[in-house]
């Protein structure tokens, strides 16, 4: 099957040059902080307690450093394409440990969310969609642009003034309980939730003006059958396509809101890192942020090719997205 | 019953006023009934106030009786159980009204089961796909079809809910006229002594085909109604008069010219590959000063690619063309099949033109004896190109190559989207051009009567062999 | 048929509202204008007047240093369009220099290209934009170069696509048969087509890097104190929420303010 090859292929040259990208930002980094920068790599490598001057030697002997930049680089390059990721400067734990431990609580976060999202926005879309120009209809055009408009940091904000401060209901920070998870998860949820009853109205709206929806009426079938049958089939491949780009987004919500709540995933330990120069962890939640978005869309692209079996379907389609 | 639909004063009201007169008609079992009129005549909309299914802002008037049940058009909520049941409906471009997601047995299977509730949908769905030929293209998508596989599926998925009346909202459209026999055929086979027909179209040579009852529409009025036969054959209001000799194959056969003078573009052996298919191969073609070269074929045979790789727009695979190295490259011109799509569309004409003008010095008078010449009012120019007629653009389109004095013009199908009276204004226009300005003319058509008779030499491309077959 | 087109209620194309360029126009004139009428500048304090209302000096009050909040709010909001602005106005260059280079060569600059975007599509601004702030000391140019290290992808992908569809099409096809060059050709047919929606991508990208900018400093990691920002100032207001909720008010609102009037302005285009 050579479209499943294309999207595989695709898909994986991203994620090679997705590691790139972070190899050589993270490297600019580490070369652009202050210090030595073999005693920094061995920290990297061993931890701060453990790092000698003997280790630093070793370190700069052993990479050639004094061979000049080029040849670090492509070391450290190496080292990212064997998912030798380091130690934390910090902790001193290997930095894939500390990530599999915050990725939980991350992941716990943004499903959540989606979940929310999706609970919200699918059939608030798709009922605003196949009545469009209803007041229903201009009032969600209303409240998506103006959710648009509302950064996550302020929404945040609001509700921990509403729930947490004002009516006592819900804790504002920490995590363990569900009652933890409910402003966080709020937060990152309602807007995302709003952009996709946006994009799912938008979708359905398209799909019920179309001919083929109508030709469906005139052989006879109910406005129930050609919905189920004809509408849902071709709204999700967009839909489902807007999901997959907005990894990004909710990777940033999530920076935004754990930092805000405290809550200890990955976003709250990148900003930790960028606020203590850990450029281990700095690197290891940039790759787990950016082959993450990869690894979701190589999912949407081969759901995407069980829906919609055109070759083409899947170009088309992000191409429409992009301003919905 | 010896009446399928009596439908008393259809009118159509948009908000700007009516746009269809009060019309009755009477179908008959057995007796097909067809609607001819251009485009904005109101026939489309005339049958879709039938159907109940005018789009939102219009408003149809009058009453209808459809099998044996009265029906108010101003309220048409409920005519839709017609739908599948008693009026299936071949609409425009079936291709597009295919659901494009849906393999080709479940669009017409899904009727069986969920309108006849039949629980052998499949079999059924089977056979009739069997009955117009797509047996094996069952499993196909619809962008997987041709647009006339397209049209049989639509035709199959409109029927399977055991509808007895049948309309055809512009059939021919988008289709080659070489497929207007076997759409013709395909919606008289089913009629039999007890079905309807009614179908509206631009297309004569369907009308004709198909027989029966015809009406002629104009500008939302029937201006004339009749048998056919007889109404084709000897038409008797000014408009209907008009139309059929606008008809193609009623033209009179072009005086052609033997230009001996040497060719101003030659091609030897010429070969384009797109796609990684090969579109044609070995063709030779010398074109003169004064004569007019037809190309005829099947969309999609490579015929386009045939003149572009003549302007050097498309690359070559094989072969050479050679042209006059004396004559500057600006002096090769083409004519589009969509003339809107030619222009700028942000600008108006006029600006488009003047630029041109300063580019190759062309004067003003030239530019006025142009205008006047093809019948063109200056007014036109203050306007951008989606405010203007197809025909008139065309023109214009025609003018624009005109400045620049050229030796060849690629007119690829210059008319496909045109009304037929425009049709024959344009061809005409472009006829009288070619003898004056002794330029050569290779012209591209689906329309084997078109080419005959206003061509000197046609060349028919075959895409099954690739080859060219050069007759006349 | 009847063109359906002027009859049928025509697809919603919303002008943008008045109200959405008055409230910008607003609030930038008060941030270009309010230094004339300051006298205190964002930085001097009264310590005595901490959190107290507006005076003839201060007109928008006090902030928990004693700050004047005119001054401070009119270098916060400069600050912020002026980067914004100054990133989008990059990334649309860059962007739509590569689109163009991508559409018009093809094959293999094409490909590349395409991977390249692709793939930083895969990053989340917040992080380049971070990144870029350990490796510039200056934290202004790291948001420069951060924002506009994301956001030349929408540019990018925008033009080249629009490109390479209007190339192909008729009217530029006949502009080059008549003779036109590439500089006619791109003045008349390519840039009036791709100014609507590349426009609509720059009022977005300017929203969305004011949002960037107040996250980060809302968090701690963007603009540091004493520098005046809205995302610091919202943060650094809020512990005094109860005693002075005018002072917080004026971030919020201000940076809500310029979010709905530059989205509303660029939904309207699309």
């Amino acid at each position: 099957m050579s479209s499943l090859a294309r999207i595989l292929g695709f898909r994986l040259a991203q994620a090679g040059v997705v590691g790139v990208i972070v190899g050589i930002a993270t490297f600019v980094m580490m070369r652009a902080l202050p210090g030595d920068l073999a005693f920094r790599i061995a920290a990297g490598r061993y931890g701060y307690d453990n790092t000698t001057a003997e280790a630093a030697a070793q370190v700069r002997d052993e990479l050639g450093l004094d061979q000049g930049p080029l040849l670090a680089f492509l070391d450290w390059i190496g080292d990212i394409a064997r998912f030798d990721l380091g130690r934390s400067l910090v902790s001193g734990e290997t930095v894939w440990s500390e990530i599999t431990h915050q990725l939980g609580a991350s992941l716990q976060l943004a499903g959540a969310a989606v979940l929310l999202a999706m609970l919200i926005g699918l059939p608030v879309g798709i009922w605003c969609g196949l009545r469009a120009g209803s007041t229903a209809d201009r009032l969600l055009i209303l409240i998506s642009s103006a959710a648009r408009a509302m950064p996550q940091f302020l929404l945040g904000l609001v509700l921990i003034v509403i729930f947490a401060v004002q009516l006592r209901l819900l804790p504002a920070a920490g995590h363990g309980d569900v009652k933890h998870l409910v402003l966080p998860a709020l937060t990152l949820a309602l807007g995302l939730a709003a952009a996709l009853a946006r994009i799912t109205r938008e979708a359905t709206h398209g799909v019920a003006q179309s001919s083929y929806y109508e030709f469906a009426r005139w052989k006879g079938l109910s406005d129930r059958q050609v919905f189920f049958r004809h509408g849902l089939r071709n709204i999700t491949p967009p839909v489902l396509t807007y999901l997959g780009l907005q990894f990004v987004l909710l990777a940033e919500g999530v920076v935004v809101v754990e930092t805000i709540f405290g809550w200890p995933g990955i976003g709250h330990a990148l900003i930790h890192a960028i606020f203590h120069r850990d450029v281990p962890m700095v690197q290891g939640t940039a790759l787990v942020m950016g082959l993450g978005f990869v690894l979701i869309n190589t999912l949407v692209d081969l759901a995407i090719t069980r829906i919609d079996p055109r070759g083409d379907g899947r170009s088309s389609n992000r191409a429409g997205i992009e301003h919905g | 019953m010896s009446v399928l639909i009596e439908a008393r004063e259809v009118a159509v009201d948009g908000p700007q006023g009516r746009l269809v007169e009060p019309v009755s008609l009477t179908l008959r079992p057995g007796v097909p009934l067809t609607i001819v009129g251009e485009t904005g005549s109101g026939k489309s909309l005339l049958m879709q106030a039938l159907m109940g299914t005018l789009p939102a802002g219009l408003q149809a008037r009058g009453s209808a009786r459809i099998d044996g049940e009265d029906f108010d058009l101003s309220a048409p909520g409920n005519m839709r159980r017609l739908w599948g049941r008693t009026i299936a409906v071949l609409p425009q471009e079936p291709w597009l009204a295919l659901d494009p997601l849906m393999r080709a047995r479940e669009q017409v299977a899904e009727v069986h089961h969920l309108v006849s509730l039949e629980t052998a949908g499949g079999a059924h769905a089977d056979a009739d796909l069997e009955t117009v030929g797509l047996a094996r293209a069952a499993a196909r998508l619809p962008g997987e079809l041709s647009g006339g596989m397209a049209q049989r599926l639509a035709f199959s998925a409109a029927r399977a809910g055991g509808a007895t009346i049948q309309f055809a909202d512009e059939p021919t459209k988008g289709l080659d006229t070489a497929m207007r026999d076997g759409i013709a055929d395909l919606l008289i086979g089913r009629l039999g002594a007890e079905g309807g027909l009614l179908t509206v179209t631009h297309d004569l040579d369907l009308a004709r085909r198909i027989g029966g009852e015809l009406m002629v529409m104009l500008k939302g009025r029937i201006v004339e109604q009749g048998p056919a036969s007889r109404l084709l054959a000897a038409p008797s209001h000014d408009y209907t008069r008009r139309l059929v000799a606008a008809q193609p194959s009623n033209w009179a056969r072009r005086q052609g010219s033997q230009g001996s003078e040497a060719a101003v573009i030659s091609a030897r052996g010429l070969s384009v590959v797109r796609g990684g298919v090969r579109l044609f191969d070995g063709v030779d073609l010398d074109l003169r000063p004064g004569a007019i070269t037809g190309i005829l074929g099947r969309s999609g045979c490579g015929k386009t690619s045939l003149g572009n790789a003549l302007l050097g727009l498309v690359p070559l695979s094989g072969g050479h063309v050679s042209r006059d190295p004396s004559i500057l490259s600006h002096r090769f011109q083409k004519l589009w099949q969509d003339p809107p799509s030619a222009f700028a569309r942000t600008q108006t004409i006029g600006r488009e033109l003047n630029a041109l003008a300063r580019l190759h010095r062309v004067d003003r008078q030239r530019m006025d004896r142009l205008l006047k010449r093809l019948r063109l009012s200056p007014e036109l120019l203050k306007r951008p190109p989606g405010q203007v007629s197809g025909g008139e653009l065309q023109r214009i389109a025609l003018m624009r190559a005109l400045m620049v004095d050229p030796v060849f013009l690629f007119a690829d199908e210059p008319t496909s989207r045109l009304d037929l009276i425009t049709q024959q204004e344009v061809i005409d226009m472009l006829g009288e051009v070619v003898r004056e300005e002794k330029l050569a003319l290779l012209i591209v058509s689906h329309d084997g009567d078109l080419l005959e008779r206003f061509c000197d030499d046609v060349v028919k491309l075959d895409h099954r062999d690739g080859t060219a077959r050069q007759s006349n | 048929m009847v063109d359906l087109t002027a009859i049928a209620p025509a697809k919603t194309v919303r002008r943008p509202a008045p109200w959405a360029f008055i409230v910008l126009a607003a609030v930038v004139v008060l941030a270009l204008l309010a230094p004339l009428i300051d006298q205190l500048g964002p930085y001097r304090q009264v310590l005595s007047k901490a959190l107290s209302g507006p005076d003839m000096i201060a007109p928008l009050g006090y902030d928990h240093l004693g700050r004047s909040m005119l001054a401070r709010m009119a270098y916060a909001v400069r600050l912020s369009l002026a980067l914004a602005m100054a990133s989008t106005v990059t990334a649309a260059f860059i962007g739509i220099a590569l689109g163009m280079l991508a559409s018009w060569r093809g094959g293999w600059t094409d490909t590349l290209l395409r991977l390249v975007s692709d793939s930083m599509l895969a990053l989340p601004a917040l992080l380049l934009v971070l990144i870029a702030g350990v490796i510039v000391q200056s934290t202004a140019v790291s948001f420069w170069i951060g924002l506009a290290a994301v956001q030349w992808i929408e540019f990018f992908r925008l033009s080249r696509s629009m490109m390479r569809s209007l190339i192909q099409s008729p009217a530029v096809e006949a502009a080059r048969l008549l003779g036109f060059g590439p500089v006619h050709i791109f003045c008349h047919h390519l840039w009036p087509e791709m100014r609507p929606l590349l426009l609509t991508a720059a009022a977005f990208g300017v929203a969305n890097a004011i949002m960037v900018i107040a996250a980060l400093g809302f968090v701690s990691v963007g603009m540091r104190a004493p520098t005046p920002e809205m995302g610091l100032m919202m943060v650094e207001l809020l512990p005094y929420w109860r005693e002075a909720p005018w002072a917080l008010a004026q971030p919020v609102l201000a940076c809500f303010a310029i979010l709905l009037a530059l989205n509303s302005i660029a939904g309207a285009k699309t």
